[in-house]
């Protein structure tokens, strides 16, 4: 048993005993909700999870690590950023793309670009849920705020890794 | 009393044929297609030996996986149900300062669950008259560093280090990027959410 397994099912079972002591129904909800996402995320997560595997092990990983990985600097970070804006799909889809790229060679300050520009640009997100709910002139606002953020995670990512490298 | 103990039961047979429609469903069985299909082509193209050490490093993985998510789900859905939702909203609305952000970020951390959970929280936030910082830290930290995504996405994909590092240096972002909002001289007219967020 690793210690992030104990941590949290340690944690699970105060929230547990918690919820149960509290007696106005949050515990029945509380599962209630988690056996509802349970049961949505995980079928498809283990197909995508065994699919990207295999997915690795075909891939030409010299040509994305020449793309993507360490030596290719602010050019990988370009790359991942407009990759991560332009893919209209939930986490099942970019996780897989994001673990094999990994396999693959890509340097993690890519992928953390990657992640976090899909994070905030995913169309499908805007169009379903944004658009009607929030409006056009909110997505304007919030684009025009977050555009930099993936550029930042990039740099940051960049000096923590010196960081811990130096340590 | 029969008749309703029969219609409970039938309610909720129903409600759980739907939940296991959502969880079988049409995209769940591409990617077990997506599975199959990439694991023959992997067989055929590279050999037995690299399609079992594959197989076997993707079964050891889902299995360290699988009661980490349930753990983490079941944390999440927990912790929603006894967040004190109505007075933080009441409080995020009052403040103009770095400090709502933060609370905002937090809360946007632990929002359990996809884009229908989130996104008519943030219509609601709007409602209550929360400034358009608030806003656009509320959905870019749910959408960077939402607690369930990061459990049960990038633990399981990406590794512990990977996550813990992708964490940190997302951390101040969601802040930043609600102070750029403050500061940008954007119109911003929000779309009727009143009606619409009580209706989803």
């Amino acid at each position: 048993m690793s210690p992030v397994i104990i941590g949290f099912y340690s944690l699970l079972l105060a929230l547990l005993a918690y919820t149960y002591f509290r007696k106005d129904g949050s515990l029945t909800k509380g599962l209630n909700r988690a056996l509802e996402q349970i049961i949505k995320l995980v079928p498809r997560m283990m197909c995508a999870l065994i699919a990207a595997g295999f997915i690795a092990q075909l891939l030409p990983t010299e040509l994305i690590a020449s793309y993507l990985g360490a030596d290719s600097g602010l050019k990988a970070i370009l790359i991942a950023a407009l990759t991560g804006m332009i893919i209209p799909a939930g986490p099942v889809v970019v996780f897989t793309l994001a673990a094999i790229l990994a396999h693959a060679g890509a340097s993690v300050q890519a992928l953390i670009v990657f992640i976090t520009s899909w994070s905030i640009f995913a169309a499908h997100r805007i169009i379903i849920f944004e658009l009607p709910l929030l409006g056009q002139s909110f997505l304007k606002l919030r684009l025009a705020s977050v555009a930099i953020t993936p550029f930042l995670a990039g740099v940051f990512t960049i000096v923590v890794l010196f960081l811990v490298n130096r340590l | 009393m029969a008749i309703h103990m029969a219609k409970f039961a039938k309610g909720r047979c129903l409600a759980t044929q739907k939940l296991l429609a959502e969880g079988f469903g049409l995209s769940f069985w591409l990617f077990f297609l997506f599975a199959i299909v990439s694991g023959l082509i992997c067989y055929y193209v590279k050999g037995r030996v690299s399609f079992e050490a594959a197989l076997v490093r993707d079964l050891s993985l889902l299995g360290s996986a699988i009661p980490r998510i349930i753990a983490a789900v079941s944390i999440a859905g927990l912790i929603w149900a006894i967040l004190p939702t109505e007075k933080l909203t009441h409080y995020i609305g009052r403040d103009r300062g770095v400090k709502s952000l933060i609370v905002t970020m937090v809360v946007s951390i632990l929002t359990p669950g996809g884009p229908s959970a989130a996104y008519p929280l943030l219509a609601v936030l709007g409602v209550a008259g929360a400034d358009r910082g608030v806003l656009v830290t509320y959905i870019t930290g749910w959408s960077m560093l939402g607690l369930q995504r990061i459990l049960v996405w990038d633990i399981p994909f990406m590794g512990t280090e990977f996550s813990l590092i992708r964490f940190l240096v997302c951390l101040p972002l969601p802040i930043i990027a609600g102070l750029i909002a403050r500061k940008i001289p954007m119109k911003l007219c929000l779309n009727d959410p009143a009606n619409r967020a009580v209706k989803t």
